[in-house]
Formats: C-alpha cells, sequence, structure tokens
C-alpha cells in the first residue's frame, strides 16, 4: 500500500497534464524521447518515400518518371532527411527516453531544454518538408557545395530552406548534447561511479561530446552561407578572395563526426542488447571504454578524406589517409568484443538478436569498403560514383539502421508494457536484410563500372541497366519490410497483451520500475554497487517502489533528483527540476519566427523577434529559484544534502561550460576559415585592410579588464560598464574603420569575427543585468550564489572573445 | 571532469598534433618554405614539420609516463591506454612527412 501512496504522491508532482495543455506543456523525459522518436519515424517513412522515387527513376534508362529538377530536390531531401531529421533525432529521442532510467534518475538535466530541442526539430523538420511539398525544396545535394548553392546557381530559395531549416533543427541538436552530457556526469544513481555505469551512457558521453564540438563548424558554415546569399558578403566567392572549398572544410569538419555521432549510440544500444541475447556480461568493458573515446578523437582527423578530390597537396591527403584507416581499429575492437562475448555466451536468437546479426554482416562490410576508400588512389578512382553511395548506406544503414531495429524490438516491451502479437518482425527482418543488399550491393558493381551519384538518367549503353533494375527492386522489398516493421509495433501497441516486467531478464536499471514508465521513473533511487545492479537484487523494482532508495519522499511540489560527483558517483546535492511551462514552445516559436523571417527575406522584421528570445530567456531564467537559503534537507539513508540552489558544480554551470564550449569551437572554426581564405583563396592580400586604429583596443583592453574583476568581486554595475565599453570599442572599428564586408572576403570574415564578439558581449550585458535584478529581488544572496558563478562564466568568454576578435581585427593594419 | 580530461590527455595531445602539422604544412605551402634548402639538402618546410611532428611524439611519450602511475580505477587504467593510442595515432598520422611531397 506504501508503493501505491507513492506512486500517487509522486505520479501528482511528475506527470504530463492531460489534454492538448500537457501536449503544449510537457517538459517530461519520457514525453519527449517518444515524441522525438516517433517524429524521427516519420521522417524517416517520408525520407524512404523519397528513396523508392529515386529508385523508379533510375530503374530503366532514359526514365521520364520525373524531371531533374524534381529529381535534384529528391536526392536532396532524402540525404537531408535521412541525416537530420531521422538519424539524430531517433537515438536523441532514445537517449532522452531511456538515460535517465538506466542511470536511475528521474529526469533529464534540463527538461525545458529537452522541450525546446523537441519542438525546434518539429517546426524545422517542418520548414523543410513544407518547402518541398511546395515544390521549392533544396536541390544542391545533401552538402550543399556553394557555388553550385550560392545566389548565383540557386537563386529561389531553395538553399535557404536548406540553411535555416537545418541550422533550426540544429539548436534542437545542440540542446541534446548538452543535456546529455550533464545528465550522464551528474545525474546518476548513487554509488554509480564512472566504471559501473552501463556502457550505452559511456557511448552517449562520447557522442554528446562530439556533437559539442563537431556542430558548430556546420552552424557556422550554414551561417555564412546564408549571410552571403541574403547580404552578398563573399565568403565563398573566389573572385572577392572567398572559396568554396571552405565550405567543404566547415561541412566535412562536421560531417565525418557525424557519421560517427550517428554510429555511436547504435553501437551503444548494441553493447547493451548483445550480452543480455547471450546470457552473458560483456567482455572487454574497459576496452570498450578506450575503444569509444579513440574514435570519438580520431573521427576529427579523417574530414578531408571527403575531399581527396579536390586538388589538395599529397602530403596533406596523407595525413587524412592514414587517420581514416587507423580509425578502423577502434571499430575492430569493438567488433571483436561483441564476437567475444557472443562466444563466450549462450546465444538465443530473440527477435533482437537476429536484427544484430544483420547489423554485423552489413556494417562490417561498409566499414571494409570505408577503408578501401581511406586509401587516396582507390578514392580518386570511385569517388562521387554509386561505389560511395553504396558505402555510405552500408555504413549508416548497417551501422544505425538495424541497431535501432534491434533496439525497437528489445526495449518495446518497456515503452508499452506490452508483449509481440504475431511474427510479423521476423519476414520484416528478411524483406529488409536481403532487400537492403540487393539495392545497394549492385550499387558498389555500377559505381565501379562509372555510374556517377545523382545522375537522373543514364543511355542503355553504358551497360548500367540490369544492376540498376535490381537496385530498384531490391528497395522495393526493402520498403515492404520496413512496412511491415511499422505494422508490427503498432499491432504491439495497440493489441499487444500486457507482459511481464523485464521480459528478457536484462541487469540494468530502465528494468527496476514499471512499465509502461510512471512519469517519475523511480519513486525512490537506486544505490548502485555494481553494473548489473538487477541481476545482483532481482527485488530492487519494489524496494524502490515503496521509497526504500534515496528521495523516497514527495514534498513539496519539488521534482526532486540526486546529483552525484562525476568520477565516483557521491551524491553531492538535490537537484529540483523546473516544472511543465509554456516557456519552451513560446521560444521555438519566436526562434521560428526569426528563421522564417529570414526566409521571406523580411530582414528588418527578424531582429524583432531575437527580442522577443531575449525577453523569453529573461522569463526562463525568472521562474527558477528560491528568495531564501533552505540548508540541507533529508535525502534518504540518513543523510541531508545541498539543494542546488546552494551548491557548487551544479547542473546549470556545467550546461555553461558545455554551452561557451560549443560556441567557442564555433568562433575557432571562423578564425581557421580567416587563416584559410588569407593562406589558400585567390585574391589576398586584401586590396583595403581595416585602418590602423588606437582609442578602440585601448578601450576595449580597460572594458574586458574591468568586466573580469568586476564579476569576481560581485559589482555587476562595474561589470556592465566593462562590457559596455567593450560593446562601443567594437562597433567603433566596424562603423569607422572596416571596409564594407561585400567588398572582399578579408572585410567579411573581419565583420564576421567582429560579430560573433558583439554578440557574446550582448549576451553577456543581458546576463548581467539580469543578474543586478536578480540580486535586487533576493534570488541571489546568502548560499545561494550560482547565478553570479554562472553569468562569470559567459562574461570571462565575452571578454575573451572581444580581446581576441581586437587583435583580429587590428594586427593587419598594425602590420601594413 | 579533470579525471576524464587526464584520461584523455593522449588523445588531446594527438588532436593538437594534428591541427599544428596540418596548419604549419598550409602556411609552409604558402610561405614558400618547400623551396628554402637547409644544410644537408632537406627543405625548411619538410624540416619544420620534422622537428614539430618527433617533439609531438615526445610528447605522447611523456603523456604515456605521466598515465603510468597509478593505474588502479579503470579510468586511470583507460587514460593509460588512451595516452598509447595518441602517441602511436601520431606516429602513424605524421608519417607522411617523410615519404609524400609536400606541396603539390
Amino acid at each position: 500500500m506504501k508503493a501505491l501512496r507513492l506512486h500517487r504522491e509522486m505520479n501528482a508532482i511528475w506527470r504530463t497534464e492531460p489534454g492538448w495543455r500537457g501536449v503544449l506543456r510537457s517538459v517530461n523525459h519520457s514525453d519527449m524521447g517518444k515524441r522525438f522518436i516517433v517524429a524521427a519515424f516519420v521522417f524517416f517513412a517520408i525520407g524512404g518515400v523519397l528513396a523508392m522515387l529515386i529508385r523508379a527513376q533510375l530503374a530503366t534508362p532514359h526514365s521520364a518518371f520525373v524531371g531533374p529538377e524534381v529529381y535534384n530536390q529528391l536526392f536532396t531531401m532524402h540525404g537531408s532527411i535521412m541525416m537530420f531529421l531521422f538519424a539524430i533525432p531517433m537515438f536523441e529521442g532514445l537517449a532522452m527516453y531511456l538515460l535517465p532510467k538506466m542511470l536511475g534518475a528521474r529526469d533529464m538535466a534540463y527538461p525545458r531544454l529537452s522541450a525546446l530541442g523537441w519542438w525546434c526539430y518539429l517546426f524545422g523538420g517542418t520548414i523543410l518538408i513544407v518547402a518541398m511539398l511546395v515544390g521549392v525544396a533544396p536541390d544542391a545535394g545533401w552538402f550543399l557545395y556553394p557555388p553550385l548553392s550560392g545566389k548565383q546557381w540557386t537563386p529561389g530559395i531553395n538553399s535557404d530552406v536548406w540553411l535555416l531549416g537545418i541550422t533550426f533543427v540544429e539548436v534542437s541538436a545542440m540542446c541534446a548534447a548538452i543535456e546529455i552530457a550533464v545528465s550522464i556526469l551528474k545525474l546518476r544513481a548513487a554509488g554509480m561511479r564512472l566504471d559501473r555505469m552501463p556502457l550505452f551512457a559511456w557511448y552517449l558521453l562520447a557522442t554528446a561530446g562530439m556533437m559539442i564540438f563537431g556542430f558548430p563548424p556546420l552552424i557556422l558554415g550554414s551561417i555564412l552561407l546564408e549571410v552571403e546569399r541574403a547580404f552578398g558578403w563573399p565568403f565563398y566567392t573566389p573572385a572577392l578572395g572567398g572559396s568554396p572549398l571552405l565550405w567543404q572544410h566547415l561541412f566535412w569538419l562536421f560531417g565525418h563526426p557525424e557519421v560517427y555521432i550517428i554510429f555511436l549510440p547504435a553501437a551503444g544500444a548494441v553493447s547493451t542488447i548483445l550480452p543480455v541475447m547471450a546470457r552473458t556480461k560483456i567482455i572487454g568493458y574497459g576496452a570498450l571504454v578506450a575503444a569509444v573515446m579513440a574514435m570519438a578523437f580520431l573521427s576529427f582527423g579523417l574530414w578531408v578524406h571527403h575531399m581527396f578530390a579536390t586538388g589538395i597537396p599529397h602530403m596533406a591527403l596523407g595525413f587524412f589517409s592514414a587517420a581514416s584507416t587507423l580509425v578502423a581499429i577502434p571499430t575492430a575492437v569493438q567488433i571483436f568484443a561483441w564476437l567475444g562475448t557472443l562466444w563466450s555466451g549462450r546465444p538465443q536468437m530473440k527477435l533482437p538478436m537476429l536484427y544484430l546479426i544483420g547489423f554485423f554482416i552489413v556494417f562490417v562490410l561498409g566499414g571494409l569498403t570505408g577503408v578501401m576508400l581511406a586509401v587516396v588512389p582507390f578514392d580518386q578512382q570511385a569517388h562521387d560514383t554509386a561505389f560511395v553511395t553504396a558505402h555510405l548506406h552500408y555504413v549508416l544503414v548497417g551501422g544505425f539502421v538495424f541497431p535501432m531495429l534491434a533496439a525497437a524490438y528489445y526495449w518495446l516491451p518497456h515503452f508499452t508494457g506490452r508483449g509481440r502479437v504475431m511474427r510479423l518482425g521476423e519476414a520484416a527482418f528478411w524483406l529488409i536484410f536481403v532487400g537492403f543488399n540487393l539495392t545497394f550491393f549492385m550499387m558498389h558493381l555500377t559505381g565501379l563500372l562509372g555510374m556517377p551519384r545523382r545522375i537522373d538518367t543514364y543511355s542503355a549503353e553504358m551497360g548500367w541497366t540490369s544492376l540498376n533494375l535490381l537496385s530498384s527492386v531490391g528497395s522495393f522489398i526493402m520498403a515492404f519490410g520496413f512496412a511491415l516493421f511499422a505494422i508490427d509495433v503498432g499491432l504491439q501497441i495497440w493489441l499487444g497483451r500486457h507482459y511481464r516486467r523485464n521480459p528478457w531478464n536484462a541487469g540494468t536499471l530502465e528494468w527496476a520500475m514499471m512499465t509502461p514508465a510512471p512519469s517519475y521513473n523511480f519513486a525512490s533511487l537506486p544505490d548502485v554497487d555494481s553494473r548489473d545492479p538487477l541481476h545482483d537484487r532481482p527485488e530492487l523494482c519494489v524496494s524502490l517502489a515503496r521509497g526504500e532508495g534515496w528521495l523516497g519522499t514527495a514534498r513539496h511540489g519539488w521534482r526532486e533528483t540526486l546529483a552525484v560527483d562525476m568520477v565516483t558517483g557521491v551524491p553531492e546535492h538535490i537537484v529540483i527540476l523546473p516544472q511543465n511551462s509554456w516557456l519552451p514552445i513560446s521560444m521555438a516559436g519566436t526562434l521560428g519566427g526569426f528563421f522564417l523571417s529570414m526566409l521571406a527575406g523580411l530582414y528588418m522584421v527578424a531582429p524583432l523577434f531575437l527580442v522577443g528570445v531575449a525577453v523569453i530567456g529573461w522569463r526562463w531564467g525568472w521562474t527558477h529559484g528560491r528568495r531564501d537559503d533552505v540548508g540541507r534537507v533529508p535525502a534518504g539513508r540518513d543523510v541531508a544534502l545541498p539543494t542546488a540552489f546552494e551548491a557548487d558544480g551544479t547542473v546549470g554551470w556545467w550546461g555553461s561550460v558545455f554551452a561557451l564550449g560549443a560556441s567557442a569551437t564555433l568562433f575557432a572554426s571562423l578564425l581557421f576559415g580567416y587563416a584559410f581564405l588569407w593562406t589558400v583563396a585567390p585574391h589576398w592580400p586584401p586590396p583595403v585592410l581595416v585602418a590602423p586604429m588606437l582609442w578602440q583596443p585601448l578601450l576595449l583592453l580597460g572594458g574586458a579588464g574591468a568586466a573580469l574583476i568586476a564579476t569576481r568581486r560581485g559589482a555587476v554595475m562595474v561589470g556592465l560598464a566593462g562590457q559596455g565599453a567593450m560593446l562601443v570599442a567594437l562597433a567603433g572599428v566596424l562603423v569607422f574603420a572596416s571596409p564594407a564586408p561585400t567588398s572582399h572576403a578579408y572585410a567579411a570574415t573581419s565583420a564576421a569575427v567582429a560579430g560573433y564578439a558583439l554578440f557574446h558581449i550582448s549576451v553577456a550585458l543581458l546576463m548581467l543585468a539580469f543578474l543586478r535584478a536578480r540580486i535586487r529581488a533576493g534570488f541571489v544572496g546568502g548560499a545561494r550564489g550560482n547565478e553570479l558563478k554562472i553569468v562569470r562564466l559567459w562574461s570571462d568568454h565575452a571578454a575573451g572573445a572581444g580581446v581576441v576578435a581586437m587583435l583580429v581585427l587590428a594586427i593587419p593594419g598594425w602590420l601594413a | 571532469m579533470m579525471a576524464l580530461l587526464r584520461m584523455s590527455a593522449g588523445l588531446i595531445l594527438w588532436a593538437v598534433a594534428f591541427c599544428i602539422l596540418y596548419g604549419l604544412h598550409g602556411i609552409g605551402c604558402a610561405a614558400g618554405w618547400p623551396s628554402v634548402l637547409l644544410p644537408g639538402g632537406i627543405s625548411l618546410h619538410r624540416g619544420m614539420l620534422i622537428a614539430v611532428w618527433l617533439a609531438c611524439i615526445a610528447g605522447g611519450v611523456a603523456v604515456i609516463l605521466f598515465e603510468r602511475r597509478p593505474r588502479r580505477t579503470l579510468v586511470e587504467r583507460t587514460g593509460w591506454r588512451l595516452a598509447w593510442v595518441g602517441m602511436i595515432a601520431t606516429v602513424m598520422t605524421g608519417l607522411p612527412i617523410l615519404i609524400l611531397p609536400a606541396c603539390l
């Protein structure tokens, strides 16, 4: 009875409101996870239909099915949807749903950020799909190379739709990356040391880190291309000192790590499911952690292998070729660890295992062709042929789709609390497996016979006809398989019989709760002293439901969860998470207004939405916090802990650290672009430099120094004055000393560097003003000093960015 | 966080070495260093790249020595493994400096 009473009390605090209010205001991680997964599958279906249209066009020579203009939109949207609207959101959804449950927490670190990410994803994705339906979809390939995507060759809004829509969706990805990293590092069960974490969490920690450092180059590249298209700043125009190769560098700095960003979460699912299917423990936990970390780093040294045919010097190609072959080693370590686990266990050929077998076969083949393409002479032969299309599909479908299908069948009883109805999943597997290999194995051959990627038609004399027809037949067989999978899942959701908890006898914590999962996950939070807590304590679920763990009481309407030391898992403080809110959808809607007004060319209207973002951001911060100290409160186990309002090292502080890390990466990418253009692009040095200056650098240095000191002494007004001085100094350079940004890529990149610093100084000014208001309202003071520390981080970053930007602007003029 | 950074030190060093080598290679080509010959017939460009590469390898060895003790926990053992990975990756990715034409 105690468990039932606690369930009712907890559910009253954590539940999603009924009806539309709940749809629009929910911030619960289970809701968000499920929404991401369902939406990603819908986008997958749309992308799949586009693929079938592509294959219908290529099935026969001289096909009149669609013309080249429509065909270009088809393959561009297919790639963009699958990468940005399916793969990334799918694993984000799985991570959001599963991570807190596997880690023994009640929610993610920033529930409102989860909801913001969801709405940005939905709105951004909708922009892309609507554009496709009205015939103005992007049509320059999923990597949107200029000059094809530039204003001269794509005068319509097609490229703008991609640049603005995808960047909108990337807001969602950045939110998720920061949230996943902080949640894994801070919101774990008591005693869950790093070496007791489920491997799934290690994989997602590496993935989140890669996203934090991998996405900013693409966001920067997209901003620069959109600014070039909208305002004529010539970042990518060779006649004015720009270079299309800069886009390729920025895109692939993101694009290659992206492949591993997609693969690693799926590999995390494999590492979770496979030992359960084999009824044993994973072999080589430590080796797998090392391999994952090695992949996360090495994958950043591969990006130029997408540019082997661009005329880059041989030695530089050698660097990237070596790194590209090297990354196969940590991949192989994982494959052998999984095979060893199967070998040492007693594998059961249940449905998830069947899909894992498919994963092994397809992914290993894709990996091997990847090593072939890492070798420069072979790549130069196969570059931009159907061989590359085949390779990337073997890697991505093998390395992501098959593991996700296994994951779907493995965790579906958790989502639904129900068992399967019919054995459609097995038939779906064989259709997908056979159809996939028929489609894409043939493409290796057509590629080796010289068929280029992305062509809309070909003549019968080329000798590609029968292979293409087989590929097309295979793609339709595969599509039937996916349709059958969707039917199978639907049947389980609506007609499946209620099933026992933990049907696979797994050892991880997500099964230590009733299924479907309650809104609060655990009525009390577990202690963990091994990697498989449920194997050690099968009664854990009941014990937790009775409130016998940590935080086992419902009080004050607080949404409580534990924050722990990152390494040891020792409880540090109690995080009180925010309630359901209108703010996420309001923020996403306002951001959507900004992106849509940019898309419509309403450049005078767009800044109004940014003001709206600042107002909502202010409200966002204002609605959380306390005006008094509460001291330590009971946390269970006879331990009292402080709340996050009065603790150090909070999730808010760490989130700011990661957000600034991402922003600094964007700035570093911009500085790389500046140096790249200066050394490689034509028409440099520029005809006119930023004029030599004196008062602006001095004013900026004085302002930066004042801001640095002021935030350490709590002198908020001095901090405001310091940041204000920096703003005036940098704006002074742009107005009085800089050539017009449209005149040359030098002037454009200089203005972009100054723009970055001005943006951060503006954010710091806003945060300092917010801090002053919070101090006056009593939210900051006593033991509640967190907000000051967070604002200090942002203010320091702005000061540093201002100094670097001023140096970049001033040094060429001084040296001239 | 320090424990995680220490665990990744070998890989961070590899990433830094990779960026420096690639950047130096580009700057050297732009500045015409391959045509400046050092005593012994080696170009200034290749000589600088080899010197930086060897310094980075030495840094990798230093990280291995630093990570050698203690190795009580999984995080510490992983740091030691990754120090080896970072050093070997630095050697491998820098090998083209010895073999390939610099700016062709």
